[in-house]
């Protein structure tokens, strides 16, 4: 590793290393509020837990890189991909291995 | 690499011997083209943590297939689910890395039983606004307070209002992922319920809050 990587490398991982009050600061206050209230507003009565969407999330990247319409196949399992920011990072993933590397 | 359809796969990793040794081999090595699309951005590509964090990852992959084999129901390739077993693995571990030490948000109550919530109010809005918005803000809080119990306010505030992943958060909170997601839902719903019966849909309050700033 020469120079201006371990320098990238340190400052990249500096930044990444969140605190509680850093992520107040940058997100805004206001902002914080509003992603409950938006998480609300998307409420369902009905909602799949993460192990239920880990059980499909194969298929479902499958069928949403295949350029399917998901939000109708599987409309329970794109709810809860927009609710859980675990889930849809772990999809996004999936999907671009199953769109390049697969 | 010979290209296998998902019955040859199940069948040479339930075969034992050279043929199941080979389909592990095979399995690994499609695992690590895959990992980088996780660690990407994360951490240094290349880097001896990458290299051991994949390699780490890919074992424990293997062993979660072979555990779970039994459970694929061919409604995918089988090397997606094998791939969405590592992406799992490996996010799970870079998120704890990121976040182990950062301690969950607590929620203070001040002389006045407004919670921390209160302290949200800082923008710079017109008065009438600022009024406005100060009211809602003890309103949600009250419902808040009332409503739900003391790990759903710390989980609500960890994950929907500060970001942290569920997993780091269940964790902290001594539980697990799903059953996290679980006490948020009910908490939302409750929310959203009581907000109802006052009266208030979440659009509505949320519009007093996106008032401010424009």
């Amino acid at each position: 590793m020469n120079f201006k990587q371990k320098l990238q490398r340190l400052f990249g991982l500096k930044k990444q290393k969140p605190s509680s009050s850093e992520s107040m600061m940058q997100s805004g206050k206001s902002e914080m509020m509003q992603k409950m209230l938006t998480m609300l507003s998307k409420t369902q009565e009905v909602e799949m837990t993460c192990d239920d969407v880990f059980a499909v999330l194969d298929q479902f990247a499958e069928l949403a890189a295949r350029g399917e319409d998901v939000s109708k196949l599987m409309p329970l399992v794109k709810h809860h991909i927009d609710m859980c920011a675990d889930c849809l990072e772990e999809y996004r993933v999936l999907e671009s291995i199953v769109l390049n590397a697969a | 690499m010979e290209k296998r359809t998902n019955e040859e796969w199940i069948a040479g990793l339930r075969a034992g011997g050279d043929q199941q040794a080979q389909a592990l081999e095979d399995l690994r090595a499609i695992i690590l083209r895959g990992l980088p699309y996780a660690i990407a951005g994360k951490i240094a590509p290349n880097s001896l943590e990458s290299e051991a964090l994949t390699e780490d990852v890919a074992q424990e992959t293997l062993l979660s297939v072979l555990k779970y084999l039994d459970t694929f129901e061919g409604r995918s390739q089988f090397t997606t689910w094998a791939h969405k077993i590592a992406v799992r693995a490996a996010l799970t571990e870079l998120r704890r890395r990121r976040w182990r030490e950062v301690p969950l948000p607590e929620m203070e109550m001040n002389e006045d039983g407004d919670s921390s919530y209160r302290e949200l109010a800082d923008d710079q809005p017109s008065p009438e606004e600022q009024s406005e918005r100060k009211d809602m803000m003890k309103r949600v809080n009250r419902i808040i307070m009332e409503e739900l119990t003391e790990k759903q306010r710390q989980a609500m505030m960890a994950v929907a209002m500060h970001g942290f992943p569920l997993e780091e958060a269940a964790q902290k909170l001594g539980t697990n992922r799903n059953t996290l997601y679980k006490l948020m839902h009910d908490a939302r719903l409750k929310l959203k319920k009581r907000l109802e019966k006052e009266g208030m849909t979440p659009q509505q309050v949320l519009s007093v809050f996106e008032q401010v700033g424009k």
